[in-house]
């Protein structure tokens, strides 16, 4: 395969043709969110798209981001864009270990310099100079400072790599932090989720594919295309939510009836992702149509706000011993407050005099 | 990094709440023993057989006489409009009342979404006539101190950012929620040392009031 | 087993209100399509829709007339509705999962017509064996 074909070439030599890229990109739109009329645009964009050199990088994580974007079935829309790309190293993914790995990573660093996509998922170590996470003797803090200095631009893959993820939950131990933490002059998009949809992951790829350019992002560095809405936004459910059908537990009418999730502590209202749209496993379900609220997992700090159950309106806390004692210290000084104004009332009467006219003509 | 909303939700959840609640009923509970430590004068004369009198009074004080309303009917109107909006908002409101189970374990039944809305917006008319009759009434401006208006400002933010946030209106769902719940927490630290007290001593004293005439045989 | 022998009760809740919405939208569309020649497509990956805002759909629009199947990076299915000029668009890739779904509002759907470039390249290779023909016969 030469890295220089067109990606409309690279889809012929597969044995694609003209009807099936149509649909290819005619799916591409959906994917991407874009009005069925821009398919056109896109496949006149697409068939110019040059395939770009990938380098994925993989920190402090669990793999289950490579999991959910290879786990589709081929040849999939995920997977012939994730193909249409040149990935020059992942280290779960390719075959060569070891120092063969490393250099095909440094070659491509070298020969792409300034062009080539950094994707990264994962949380950076940064406490006790990073050496809690290590590559090939080199501490993950090194090699993605290393990287991002010749990348185009840099993808946060998952809510490790965006937002420190569960790593960085409290308290904290190995100081794990987000990529846009540490890499400030680069052009950095998160695709935060635990794990991000596939097709998220694949629509910000044919986004650059297809405009040579990152999406627009939001103030969390979330593609709007995908981030713009809550959960909740698009949620089927969201008219239940309007009319006031709630489910109070997960067995009783309300659920059975697929009315609103609010109340069992779905946080679809602040959590902003697609799954409402694009759902999961090719379009089948998501957590909310499968009877489960939403945790929130593309959302900073989802770990730690609180329990998955806890209703949004309910606070985090118990809140007892707090509510006895203040209770207890409010009629504490509330009596000390009433002690000291008895005895300004006792000191004021015994200082009182009785004044005669006598006195008054003084 | 960047200002995340949910740091702000999370706070207001989380220790704000609980800073909020522990001013608030330490407050309330120091308020209520300096009162009833101030003792009553005795009452000398002799007591007139009269049952019920407190629990009639607080009925009768509570309907306007057709007198006082022709005089200040606004006042009453839009008084009695938003202290029950206020009411229902607060303690039937379905996300509310999740919220009175979670911290005290008592439930009891809500009104649906869209008639609570309704309501939320005749409260926040009311209120705005109530700033707006303080501001060009000549009296009623003269006699408004800081404290009033720190009272009406405490009173109509939950309301109204209750409202933008049900709605989704003017800011994300997730900074107009933390923004309510962080105004309900001012609301809540003011309400012992400002006249909002009134909440709780209104009826105690308005019951006292009646208990008291009747005994001195004036009663209503 | 099939999924008729797992005991779920299917409950009706009558669904979101958004499966009418979508119908008042292909009624535009084909209004559009009467007047202007061209109509539309509605993506229905990004619709909230309740399972029986699908069914409603399904039973307001029916099925029509004709039934295609395009062979092209997987299977597509056109299905024409019961309300002709409406069409029922499925994209499967080769494991027969959905990719994407459309509503299309056209007298023929897109992906029916042989594209321009596809006829040019036919034409040439018909020609070329036409020649070869006249040639070799």
């Amino acid at each position: 395969m030469s890295r220089d074909e067109s990606l409309l070439e690279f889809l012929k030599q597969r044995g694609i043709t003209r009807r099936g890229f149509l649909k290819f990109c005619a799916a591409t739109a959906s994917l991407m969110a874009l009005p069925p009329s821009m398919a056109q645009g896109v496949a006149a964009a697409l068939a110019q798209a040059r395939r770009p050199s990938v380098i994925w990088l993989s920190f402090q994580e669990c793999t289950g981001c490579t999991e959910a974007l290879t786990r589709s079935h081929a040849p999939s829309i995920e997977d012939l864009i994730f193909e249409a790309i040149s990935l020059d190293y992942h280290h779960t993914l390719q075959a060569a270990s070891g120092q063969g790995a490393e250099r095909a990573r440094e070659q491509a660093m070298r020969e792409f310099h300034g062009r080539y996509l950094l994707l990264v998922d994962g949380s950076i170590p940064v406490k006790d100079g990073g050496v809690y996470s290590t590559i090939a003797g080199m501490s993950n803090l090194d090699m993605l400072r290393e990287a991002a200095q010749g990348a185009a631009a840099v993808v946060s893959i998952g809510t490790c790599a965006a937002y420190g993820g569960l790593p960085h939950a409290a308290p904290n131990p190995t100081g794990a932090a987000a990529v846009a933490d540490i890499i400030t002059d680069r052009p950095v998009v998160n695709i935060p989720g635990c794990p991000p949809i596939p097709t998220v992951i694949t629509g910000v790829l044919a986004h650059y594919l297809t405009f040579g350019r990152l999406p627009e992002l939001d103030a969390l560095g979330r593609p709007k295309v995908f981030y713009g809405d809550t959960i909740h936004d698009r949620c089927y459910r969201r008219p239940f939510y309007d009319q006031g059908k709630f489910a109070h537990s997960f067995d009783d009418e309300g659920a059975r009836n697929g009315w609103c999730l609010y109340e069992l502590g779905c946080k679809g209202p602040t959590t902003y992702n697609a799954c409402a749209t694009t759902k999961w496993n090719a379009g089948t379900s998501f957590p909310i149509q499968s009877g489960h609220g939403c945790i929130g997992c593309s959302e900073p700090n989802f770990w730690d706000a609180g329990g998955l159950y806890k209703p949004l309106s309910t606070p985090y806390a118990g809140v007892g011993p707090a509510a006895a004692g203040a209770i207890a210290a409010g009629a504490v000084t509330g009596a000390a407050i009433s002690l000291h104004n008895r005895r300004k009332r006792t000191r004021a009467r015994a200082e009182h005099q009785r004044a005669t006219v006598k006195d008054l003509e003084k | 990094m960047w200002f995340d909303p949910n740091d702000l939700l999370a706070f207001a959840r989380g220790t704000g709440f609980q800073l909020a609640l522990i001013v608030f009923l330490l407050g309330v509970t120091l308020r209520f023993v300096e009162v009833y430590a101030l003792g009553r004068p005795r009452d000398l004369s002799t007591p007139r057989p009269r049952v019920g009198s407190g629990w009639r009074t607080l009925f009768r004080r509570s309907v306007p006489d057709a007198m006082t309303f022709r005089r200040s009917g606004v006042t009453f109107t839009v008084g009695y409009v938003f202290h029950i909006g206020l009411f229902a908002t607060l303690f039937l409101f379905r996300p509310h009342i999740l919220l009175f189970q979670d911290v005290t374990g008592l439930w009891w039944p809500g009104l649906p979404s869209p008639l609570i809305d309704a309501i939320a917006v005749a409260t926040l008319i009311a209120l705005a006539i109530t700033a707006l009759s303080r501001l060009l009434h000549p009296v009623k401006r003269f006699l408004s101190g800081f404290g009033d208006w720190l009272a009406l400002a405490a009173t109509a933010l939950p309301v109204l950012t209750g409202y933008l946030a049900y709605h989704h209106l003017a800011l994300p769902y997730t900074l107009m929620l933390a923004l309510h719940i962080l105004s309900v927490e001012f609301l809540l630290v003011v309400l012992p040392f400002t006249k909002l007290m009134h909440m709780f001593t209104l009826f105690i004293s308005r019951w006292l009031n009646g208990e008291t005439f009747a005994r001195r045989g004036v009663a209503s | 087993m099939g999924l008729d022998d797992i005991g779920v009760h299917v409950v009706h809740g009558g669904g979101n209100g958004n499966g009418r919405a979508l119908l008042n939208e292909v009624a535009r569309l084909l209004e559009k399509l009467l007047q202007t020649g061209e109509g539309g497509s509605i993506d229905l990956a990004g619709m909230p829709l309740s399972g029986e805002d699908y069914d409603l759909l399904d039973d307001v629009l029916g099925e029509g007339e004709v039934h295609a199947e395009v062979t092209a990076l997987g299977a597509t299915e056109v299905i024409e509705a019961g309300v002709p000029g409406v069409w029922w668009i499925t994209h499967y890739n080769a494991a027969e999962e959905v990719m994407a779904e459309f509503i299309e509002v056209a007298f023929c759907p897109e992906i029916l017509q042989s594209p321009p470039e596809d006829v040019k390249e036919g034409l040439e290779a018909l020609r070329a064996r036409l020649l070869e023909e006249h040639l070799s016969g």
